[in-house]
């Protein structure tokens, strides 16, 4: 056993990867059907879409459905006048952190939709989002509340959405303060982590600014992941299990399509490590 | 976890056989150990039957690379397999460790 209690804590945490994340209703299936039990959720941007679904119990279903209704090219597809505006004539019409190129009403109605009015304390497994804080870049744990507001803060992708103004703070995306939260299952007393991560693809071609940022901002993320993972996994007295699922073809941002595909991969690679978390749990 | 050492040009070579984990960690920490208590600070890691690295593994690696280092030997590593290349790399180890597709070239790169 690798702790000195009963039966160890087991948080899962999902970190940040847009559509990919959805490979982790596919690790979620494979837990399920071994009646593995987790004692906590912890999500970061889109992966914050995924924790909330599967702490609030969710079926395979019933998650691919609401992603399938949330997540389309639409909600970006509408850009913001008044970013444009800010952006064009900064000093005219006041250029400040609530910038975004993207309208988000379209989002922030989706995401009310999905969510309806659930809240932090209706899940069936505790939950906790994460998001960053924009004027001192700490990493901002989210643990009450509406849940909708919560994953809107976590998934403000910079430039794109504006960031979410929750309790005085605006918060954006999750993955600048840390792509994959290990640290909080850590903090919150979990023994065993299964850590579904993902590493943020570069661009193929730099062809527009909004690429050049994608690729600038992909680097700086990749390099936060592993910097972050490796002390956790130093720090963390017990086990850190990685689940990285391989995708043969590019996931884009709105590849919703692929969902089943994302969903199957994340099931694959958590066959792979099923032994071993098995062992370690005396099973 | 089976662990076997040999010796090649005043090098150990040390063949390890299953997973690194937190139950075959103190094992494998304890037969480094008892190599550097021997002087035996030039260490090979023959990894190509190591199927797995979780925290645990990462982290005997890590105290068998500050142990070997401070006495100025070092653990350089081969036959890294993929699943196993995939924790390193995301853990930034491929950054600190000397990594070889042979075990004779691991072992050359102490001369």
């Amino acid at each position: 056993m690798v702790t000195k209690r009963d039966k160890p804590r087991i948080a899962l945490v999902i970190g940040s990867g847009s559509v990919k994340c959805a490979a982790a209703i596919g690790l979620k299936k494979v837990l399920e059907r071994e009646h593995i039990d987790v004692d906590m959720v912890v999500g970061c941007s889109g992966g914050a879409i995924y924790a909330s679904l599967i702490a609030l119990g969710w079926s395979v279903e019933r998650a691919t459905e609401s992603t399938l209704r949330m997540w389309t090219r639409e909600v970006t597809a509408k850009r913001s006048t008044r970013g444009i505006l800010q952006l064009t004539l900064p000093w005219v019409f006041k250029f400040d952190e609530s910038f975004g190129l993207i309208d988000d009403r379209l989002i922030n109605r989706r995401l009310h939709d999905g969510y309806g009015n659930a809240i932090f304390a209706d899940t069936l497994i505790p939950l906790f989002v994460t998001a960053t804080d924009f004027y001192s870049g700490e990493q901002v744990v989210l643990s009450e509340g509406r849940i909708e507001d919560a994953v809107r803060a976590s998934i403000s992708i910079p430039y794109i959405f504006p960031p979410q103004k929750l309790n005085g703070r605006f918060l954006i995306d999750g993955y600048q303060s840390d792509p994959l939260p290990i640290g909080v299952a850590i903090k919150e007393g979990a023994d065993i982590i299964i850590a579904m991560g993902f590493e943020s693809p570069y661009q193929e071609h730099v062809t527009s600014l909004m690429r050049y940022n994608f690729q600038i901002a992909s680097m700086t993320s990749n390099n936060l992941l592993k910097t972050n993972y490796a002390f956790h996994n130093l720090a963390h007295h017990s086990e850190i299990i990685p689940i990285i699922p391989e995708f043969k073809h590019r996931i884009k941002l709105f590849d919703t399509d692929k969902l089943p595909y994302v969903i199957e991969e994340g099931e694959h690679a958590a066959e792979q490590q099923l032994p071993f978390i098995k062992s370690l749990l005396g099973k | 976890m089976e662990i076997h050492d040999r010796q090649a040009d005043g090098v150990t070579i040390l063949s390890l056989r299953g997973s690194i984990d937190a139950m075959t960690a103190p094992k494998i920490t304890e037969f480094i150990q008892g190599q550097v208590s021997r002087g035996n600070i030039k260490l090979v890691a023959d990894f190509s039957g190591v199927d797995y690295t979780s925290s645990a593994g990462l982290r005997v690696l890590l105290g068998a690379i500050k142990e070997t280092r401070a006495q100025g030997g070092d653990l350089r590593l081969t036959g890294v397999q993929p699943d196993v290349l995939k924790v390193l790399n995301l853990s930034g180890f491929t950054n600190i460790l000397k990594m070889f597709d042979t075990a004779d070239a691991a072992v050359a790169s102490y001369s």
